[in-house]
This record gives C-alpha cells, structure tokens and sequence, in this order.
C-alpha cells in the first residue's frame, strides 16, 4: 500500500470513530426521554422581534382592507394619526383603543441573547488580553532582571496568581476590589482576566527570553551595546518568535477562562446560554451551541496566529 | 610583522596585572596572570583546553569578572568591580567561537546595528562602513542575506567584519576557527592575517599552531590558569624552553 493510501485510511479510520461516537450519543439521549427542540434556538441568536408601536391617544382604529394601511381617529374631536412602517398590526378595524396600547409591531432585525453574549465575551477577552500581554511583558522583564527587588516582586506575583483559582480570585476582585475601587462588573472582569492570564504570559516571556542562547548577549555586549538596547533590539526579537505558540494557547485559555465572569452580572456568553435554557427549557441544544460559539472565537484566534506565525518565522 | 598605522605602535593597549579569577565555588580559573599587550601586536594565547585562554581573554572587555588584580584596556580600568564597561567595549572588539551574529538581522544589519545605536552614526554613514567591511572580508554579494543562509566560515568573517565596524582598538579573537569545518578554516585564518599586516592590534586564542607561527608577534602559553612562558614564535615553537609545553608541542604538533 502506498504511503499517501494508507494516510487516507487512517484519516477514515478517525472520521468513522467519530462518527460512531456520535452515534452512540445520539442513541443515548434517545433513552433519556428528551424532546430536542432545535427550532427553538435561532430566535436567541436573532431575534427578528421589533419595537411595538402604541396609540399615541384614546381613540378607533381603522385599517384598510388590503391591510396595508392604518390610522387611529382620536375618541374626542377631529384628530387622526397614519402610522407607518409597520409590519403587523395587532389591532382590528374599529377596535376601541386606549392610550398607550400596542396596536403594530416593527420588523426589526436585532443580535438576539447569545449574539448579545458572545460580543460580550469577544470585547472583554480581546481587552483583557491587552492588559495581560502588557502586564506579562512588564513582568516576564521583571523576572530576568538584574535587581533583586524587580525579580522578587515579580516571582511573588506569579506564585500568588498562579497559586490561587480563577474563581476565586473575580470574586476577590468584584466583592473587595471592585467595591474598594468602585468598579463597574465589566472593568472588574477585566482586570480579574488581565491579572490571571498576566502571570501566564510573564512566564512565556521569561521563557522566551532565557531560550535566547547566552553568546547573542555577548556578542551584543562587546559591540558595546546598553543593556536596554540589548534586550530591545536583539533578545526580544528572538524570544518574540519562541514565544508566539504559546502564547495563542493563552488567549485561547483566556476566551475560554471569561465564561467565569459570567458569576458576575455580567451577560457573556455562558451568562446567555444559562438565560436562554431558564426560558426554553432546552439545556442540551443550548449548550451544544454555546459551545460551538466559543470554538469559532478559539477557531478564528489559532488560525490568525498561525499565519502570524508563518510571518514571524524567517530566518534562523 | 609589521607594526604600522591604526595605533601609535608601542603604546599598551592591554596591561594584565596579576589578575586572579576564583569561582564561587572556590576553583581557581586564573592564577596570577600578567601580560601586556601594544599596540599593533598580534598576541596568540595557546594551551590545553581547560587552562583558561578563553577566560582570560574574555576578562579584557568584561565578559569575564575578575577576583583579584587589575586590568587597563585602553586606559580604562577593571577592577572587581568595573563601572563603565559599555566605554570599554567599544573600544574592544570580539570574535566568538560561535559567531553570534544576530540571526534575526540580515548580514548588513548585522553591521550598522552598534555603530548606528553606540556610535550614533547616521544609516547612511553605518551603511557605507558596513559594506566597505563586507568588500573587504570577500562578502559584498551576501549584504541581504540572514546569518542561517551563510557557511560558517562566511558567518566567521561577517562576525569580524561586525567588530571592525566599532572601529576598535583591539580585536579579541576566542578560538575563531574551532567551531568550522576544516575547508573553512583558511579563509577565516586569511582574513585575520589580512588585519595582522594592516597593524591591527590581535589577541588570539587559537589552536592553529600554523596561524600562531606565521602571524604572531609572542605567543603565549598557558596551563592550569596560568601563563607558564612566552616567547616570539620562532624561539616558541623551534626551542621551547619550558617542559610542560615541550609535552604539549609533541601533542599538537
């Protein structure tokens, strides 16, 4: 058999595994007495459901018979109002109706819940990632420093951070912190998000930079390079590209460590599926797509650093 | 060999006295070493591996610490604790076993890095110099190229071409040619003979007895971390005086 032939194979082998597996999941939640209700799912995604227009005073409807028109004539005196860009009406011709009544609905296509969620998740992530890279690069500089008192702080601070749970940790931020500071939930989910995945990254960067072979800081030395220089124009260049796949493996731990603001009153991602299953009572279908939604994010995120990294990788 | 140009032959440029290295661990790397080096001279250091040539070289622009002694590069001063090395280094070159050129930079980055960022020259002038160097070592058609594209005797000369572009004083060599397969050596060993004649100021640690025979003004040997003897070539290779390299002659040679 050919080597490409038998590569094939294998490759079917590992599709007919999965499917298998799916298979046998499917079988199973046949068992357990439960109505899969995907129909249920698009409108928390979008939601087409609009604004509702209200009778601006007591008075009767009138709608024309192809139903494309529609007035209200004011109970006392001679006033009349055409409504216009509506999309049903909700009134019937004649009807009495009241001031503040709903009498059409507008189209209107809005991001329903879990759109509403997932752009949460998506802003917070990319914001804390920010900070944390700073804060990493800052403290990852710290770690290989030449002063005592940078490479303490910054090793106490990447045990500490290290050593406690993420969880733990937002509720420090939002309950003590966040009440100290007076920050708002999302600022404090930031700077939870920022402080956890900071330590991370300022290992990365230590690690990046102590790869570097030791003769490229001679060499820089004895051309009389200053130490700032040195570090500025010769290791971080080189750390840079050790550093970069580990570091999408930490935006990655990131998107996915944000559901954990949801315990916050903050509506991300996670927040949204839990609303929407309280109010379809549909947990597995909700679920599946909130999970499918945080792997497009993760998805997206792997594919530009590998490009980014094809880029980075020249010479050497 | 002639001592001509660059520096005013004669004056000492290196000045070693009894310098001492002790590890922390208490092993001693250095006893005792004096030596001085003018202006002009090519200076080779051989010996066993182990005994220290590369130390001591490398205490000449700071790379190395020192525990007892003193050193005056160029009239700068190295005690136990040196201040402004960055001064010195500028004025002393080095040339690595393993090259080290910078593999993110392209062979003409390479070049202008230091003496656009040290020397604060502007691109253009740093660009002149560097291709100027490359002429001379044989490289002008590689400016462009990275250091993983070049041979390693390529990569050598463009790393000698690096520390003259700083225009030192004096050029330490640490074993230049060890890290290169045989057929490279002679155009690395070419090029630095090249220096030699031009009046160049050289420390070379080198186990290329042929190099230190033909380019050397005193060749220096050491054992144990010391400097057991030193002599002009001839009388270095042809009547050795001490029995230690009289043993290590019959080894190398």
């Amino acid at each position: 058999m050919s080597p490409s032939l038998s590569r094939w194979l294998w490759h079917a082998v590992a599709i007919a595994l999965l499917t298998v597996l799916g298979g046998a999941l499917y079988l199973a939640s046949k068992r357990i007495d439960y109505t899969w209700r995907w129909e249920r799912i698009p409108q928390y995604l979008i939601s087409t459901e609009g604004d509702d227009q209200t009778a601006p005073f007591d008075g009767f409807v009138a709608v024309s018979e192809d139903g494309k028109q529609l007035s209200m004539t004011a109970l006392r005196g001679a006033e009349t109002v055409q409504f216009t860009g509506f999309s049903t009406i909700v009134a019937g011709n004649g009807d009495l109706v009241f001031e503040g009544d709903v009498i059409a609905k507008t189209d209107a296509v809005s991001a329903g819940p879990l759109l509403v969620g997932l752009w949460l998740t998506l802003k917070i992530s990319a914001l804390s990632l920010v900070f944390a890279l700073l804060l990493g690069l800052i403290v990852g500089l710290g770690r290989v420093s030449k002063n005592p008192a940078a490479r303490d702080l910054a090793a106490f601070y990447v045990e500490v951070i290290r050593g406690t749970p993420l969880l733990v940790q937002i509720f420090i931020v939002y309950f003590f912190i966040g009440t100290v500071l007076q920050l708002s939930a999302f600022a404090a989910g930031v700077v939870a998000l920022a402080v956890f995945t900071g330590a991370y990254v300022a290992e990365i960067v230590r690690a990046g930079i102590e790869a570097v072979p030791k003769g490229q800081t001679e060499a820089a030395q004895s051309v009389g390079l200053s130490g700032v220089q040195i570090m500025r124009y010769v290791i971080l260049p080189q750390a840079t590209r050790r550093i970069l796949p580990p570091l999408a493996g930490q935006s990655i731990n990131l998107i996915k460590d944000s559901s954990l603001v949801s315990v916050m009153a903050l509506t991300d991602l996670t927040k949204a599926g839990r609303e929407v299953v309280s109010s379809t009572f549909s947990p597995f279908e909700v679920w599946f797509v909130v999970a499918l939604m945080y792997l497009l994010l993760t998805g997206v995120l792997s594919v530009a650093v590998r490009r980014l990294e094809k880029r980075y990788a020249v010479q050497g | 060999m002639t001592q001509t140009t660059m520096n005013d032959a004669g004056t000492v440029l290196i000045e070693a006295r009894e310098i001492e290295k002790r590890y922390p661990n208490g092993v001693l790397g250095l006893k005792c070493a004096s030596l001085s080096v003018r202006a002009g001279e090519v200076v080779v250091i051989v010996g066993p591996s182990g005994s220290g040539k590369s130390t001591l070289l490398r205490t000449f622009n700071g790379l190395e610490s020192i525990t007892g002694g003193e050193i005056v590069v160029d009239g700068h001063v190295l005690h136990q604790r040196s201040a402004d090395l960055r001064a010195l280094r500028q004025r002393v070159g080095m040339v690595f076993q393993q090259f080290n050129l910078f593999p993110h930079l392209t062979v003409l980055e390479n070049l202008c890095l230091a003496p656009v960022k040290v020397l604060k020259l502007s691109a253009a002038q740093a660009d002149e110099r560097a291709r100027a160097l490359l002429a001379k070592v044989g490289l002008s058609n590689k400016s462009d190229c990275y250091p993983a594209q070049l041979s390693g005797g390529q990569q050598q000369r463009v790393a000698i071409a690096r520390a003259l572009a700083m225009q030192p004083a004096v050029i330490l060599f640490d074993e230049p040619t060890s890290a290169l397969d045989p057929e490279m050596v002679g155009e690395v060993l070419e090029v630095m003979k090249q220096l030699a004649i031009e009046g160049m100021t050289m420390c070379v640690v080198t186990h290329e007895m042929g190099f230190a025979r033909a380019v050397a003004d005193r060749v220096i040997f050491m054992d144990a971390g010391e400097i057991l003897c030193e002599d002009a070539p001839d009388a270095f290779f042809g009547a050795p005086k001490h029995e230690r390299l009289q043993s290590f002659l019959r080894q190398v040679l």
